[in-house]
């Protein structure tokens, strides 16, 4: 088994997730994988109370993720696992969790980074590593809420 | 890549302006007023207003506000009836058009289907066209799809404009900033909107009229049959947020209500009924457990305060601002404050962009603060340039994001020692989990809700049939102007207290506002009004009406109306909702919308039998041998409307 959905979005839990993807999916847990939220007491707290009511939140930083992430894969519950860049899923999938599909659901645009889609904007760096994800295995797509027609990244990479 | 995709977009709108302008003159159709069909005709004035009002529903113009009003189907039919001079048939339209649209919600940039253009030219169509609301339906459903060629272009050009203002910020010209946030956005949304609007409300009715004439007639009962199906599937995308859990129970309660009472008692008291049932659900079957209660929670408030007060620079900033320091340095005035919550609620998505979101809103909002604060250019600059940068919340419950922020930046000037990190790391950090709560408060539960009821009531009196439909019925323009007050003041309260409360209070607000249970309990409570409503709702919108006969003992019944409709009135229509709902966990809504088109289409076909022919009434026509019927289930016609 693998996980549901492991979406990349740097801005967390927000009203598509809440709202969209949440319900599509019929998930009943958030895992959010990201260090400085995990450190943070005060965005943790928020992160946990800005779910729905019934849906429990964790805030864990990588070490911690990879391994709640590995259990979850197992158990086949649904579970929604959001992260902040396209480096922490890699490092995830490189400590083992089997992540079948990555979503794109949110980068942000900025100084040195090139648009995709809409509103997904990727650096360098960060197109090397959803490659490198795409290399091992891993499907990448472009989804920013649930009811959209997956787009694959190979389909917009630029070096193709 | 902005200026290709731009071009794309300016094409596309180019593309559809045409498409809008061609066919009335080529087929024919003349846009003169026949006194038997009741027709009217648009006249350039009148086209010319509501091409304005589709403008405005988009614009900033109305406080933020026009996207919880005009934009709706329901308000839009309102003024697009008081234009062409009937305000009742136009809410009646706007109504029926809305219900489709009821599980709507455009979070992040995304758009399902413009729902504004739906209303505004569905309804002139409808109207001057002299088409039964039912009729409109799956019309409007299908120019909404179209409209979103023009968010989808404006979202694509903004961004350039976005580069725009980062050159002013450059200059430390805090007045261009503002200008480019609402100037050039506007002026092409205007261009956008205008032309197209104009062109399809002044052709569109002969045409749409025109294209109706020409189509086999059981293709028309076809499109009557899916304006009683296509509400199924606005009704179920809503059911995704508050159909769960122990609230279920009240929808069905709503159904039978209004079923019972054959549409008789009106929607306010069932939302009253609704708002008694939610109280008693929130005291004895699920009381909120307010954080606070919870034995290992017990000392939360108090450590709240600290971290208020002490963890990271920039929760500091934000803990005990107001009337502290007093004395020296510069303050945020009272009116600095409420300056710039009215230019964040005039203009958060005046350019909204792909890029940016509402990037340049949030630089735009800021820039009294930046004038009271900051006196160099060095220091102007550096504070435009760290507000124009990616930003997205709910723009009303997503305030305390804007109000922590000018605490901080106020400490900052006053020489605190918060750095750009500080002041990021709250905006990114606040914007997803407040926009998940503001989204889920006032898109999918407030306005949904409000609007079911103003949808209930501009749906007026049924025409007395035990089924009522749609074509005998007298709009109620009430529906409309109550909703509208409504929301608007719900959403307003929300915006500034949230504002305000950010700014006083900052990060302590935030988890005051979680732990207490307060948005839980109208959550729940919510739930349990919005489930009666929808489910009234669905008993008064949704139409199915099987046409099979069995004969029994040598007599004809049809299986609806002998059978079903004795056992459980609706129970079709409600099984209906019940299994879209569950389908639209599985299957994307446009396929669904497609698959109910083109399955109410072919429904409507005369497979067998007699009652084939193309003469006379058709669509009137009882009991013709296809699988469901419109209006009602080999029944009389329904009485003429009442209108002259």
């Amino acid at each position: 088994m693998s996980l549901r959905l492991v979406r990349i979005d740097d801005r967390l839990i927000h009203g598509q997730v809440v709202a969209g993807w949440l319900r599509a999916l019929g998930a009943q847990r958030i895992v959010i994988v990201d260090d400085a939220a995990a450190r943070d007491e005060f965005l943790r707290e928020v992160l946990t109370l800005a779910a729905p009511s019934g849906v429990p939140v964790e805030v864990l930083d990588l070490v911690g993720g990879a391994a709640r992430c590995i259990d979850l894969a197992a158990s086949r519950e649904p579970v929604i696992v959001l992260a902040r860049s396209p480096r922490t899923v890699l490092a995830l999938r490189q400590a083992g969790v089997p992540i079948e599909v990555v979503d794109l659901g949110g980068l942000g645009a900025g100084p040195g980074r090139r648009r995709l889609h809409r509103t997904i904007s990727v650096s360098a760096d960060e197109l090397a590593e959803l490659r490198e994800l795409e290399q091992l295995g891993t499907r990448v797509e472009i989804r920013i809420v649930a009811d959209d027609r997956p787009i694959a990244l190979r389909s917009l990479d630029p070096a193709r | 890549m902005f200026r290709k995709s731009a071009g794309l977009g300016v094409g596309l709108v180019l593309v559809f302006a045409l498409a809008a302008l061609i066919p009335g003159p080529v087929l024919g159709a003349g846009n003169g007023a026949s006194a038997d069909t009741g027709r009217i005709a648009v006249s350039a004035w009148q086209a010319a207003l509501i091409a304005l009002g589709y403008y405005l529903a988009n614009s900033p113009w109305l406080f933020g506000l026009a996207f919880f009003t005009l934009y709706r189907p329901l308000v839009a039919g309102f003024f697009v009836g008081l234009i062409l001079g009937d305000p009742a048939q136009g809410t009646l339209i706007g109504a029926a058009i809305n219900v489709p649209y009821l599980g709507f919600i455009s979070a992040g940039g995304t758009l399902p289907a413009d729902a504004s253009f739906a209303g505004w030219v569905g309804t002139t169509v409808a109207l001057a066209g002299h088409l039964d609301p039912t009729k409109a339906i799956p019309i409007a459903f299908g120019l909404g799809l179209l409209g979103t060629i023009i968010f989808y272009a404006r979202m694509s050009l903004d961004s350039i404009f976005a580069h725009w203002a980062d050159a002013r910020a450059e200059k430390a010209d805090i007045g261009g900033v503002a200008l480019m946030n609402w100037l050039p956005g506007q002026a092409f949304l205007f261009a956008a909107s205008v032309v197209p609007v104009f062109l399809f409300a002044l052709n569109g009715p002969s045409y749409v009229q025109d294209a109706l004439d020409r189509l086999p007639l059981w293709t028309v009962n076809g499109l009557i049959i899916a304006g009683g199906i296509l509400p199924a599937l606005g009704i179920a995308l809503n059911m995704r947020f508050i159909f769960r859990g122990s609230a279920i129970p009240y929808f069905f309660i709503g159904f039978i209500v209004w079923t019972a009472t054959r549409g008789s008692l009106s929607l306010v008291v069932i939302a009253a009924l609704g708002l008694a049932l939610a109280y008693l659900h929130l005291t004895f079957v699920r009381p909120v457990v307010t954080a606070t209660s919870e034995p290992d929670r017990e000392l939360q408030p108090a450590s709240a305060a600290t971290s208020g007060a002490g963890s990271a620079a920039g929760s500091t900033a934000a803990g005990s601002t107001v009337g502290s320091a007093a004395g020296s340095g510069v303050r945020v005035t009272r009116g600095d404050l409420l300056r710039s919550w009215a230019l964040w609620t005039f203009f958060a998505h005046a350019n909204y962009n792909y890029e940016r979101l509402q990037g340049t809103g949030f630089a735009h909002a800021m820039t009294p603060i930046i004038k009271r604060l900051y006196t160099t250019p060095d220091e102007i600059r550096a504070a435009l340039k760290r507000h124009l940068v990616f930003f997205n919340t709910e723009p009303n419950f997503g305030n305390i994001v804007h109000g922590t922020v000018i605490a901080m930046e106020e400490q900052r000037a006053n020489g605190a020692p918060i750095d750009d990190d500080a002041i990021n790391s709250v905006k990114s950090g606040l914007m997803g989990p407040l926009a998940g709560i503001g989204d889920t408060l006032s898109q999918s539960t407030i306005t949904p809700i409000l609007l079911a009821l103003g949808i209930g009531i501009a749906g007026g009196t049924a025409g007395g049939s035990a089924v009522p439909t749609l074509a005998g019925a007298t709009g109620n323009p009430l529906g409309a102007i109550i909703y509208m007050v409504l929301v608007s003041v719900v959403i307003v309260a929300i915006g500034y207290t949230a504002w305000m409360q950010g700014y006083a209070r900052g990060r302590t607000f935030v988890t005051d506002i979680l732990r207490s249970g307060t948005i839980d309990r109208v959550l729940v409570g919510a739930g349990v009004l919005g489930n009666m409503v929808l489910g009234a709702l669905a008993a008064k919108f949704v139409v199915v009406n099987l046409a099979p006969t069995i004969t029994i003992s040598g007599a004809q019944l049809n299986i609806q109306a002998a059978v079903l409709d004795p056992l459980f009135p609706g129970a079709l229509a409600l099984g209906l909702v019940v299994l879209t709902w569950w389908l639209l966990r599985r299957v994307n809504p446009l396929v669904l919308l497609a698959i109910f088109l083109v399955g109410s289409i072919l429904a409507a076909y005369p497979f067998f039998g007699p009652g084939q022919s193309n003469a006379g009434d058709y669509s009137y026509q009882a009991c013709t041998s296809s699988l469901l019927h419109p209006y009602a289930p080999c029944g009389a016609p329904p009485a003429p409307s009442a209108k002259p």
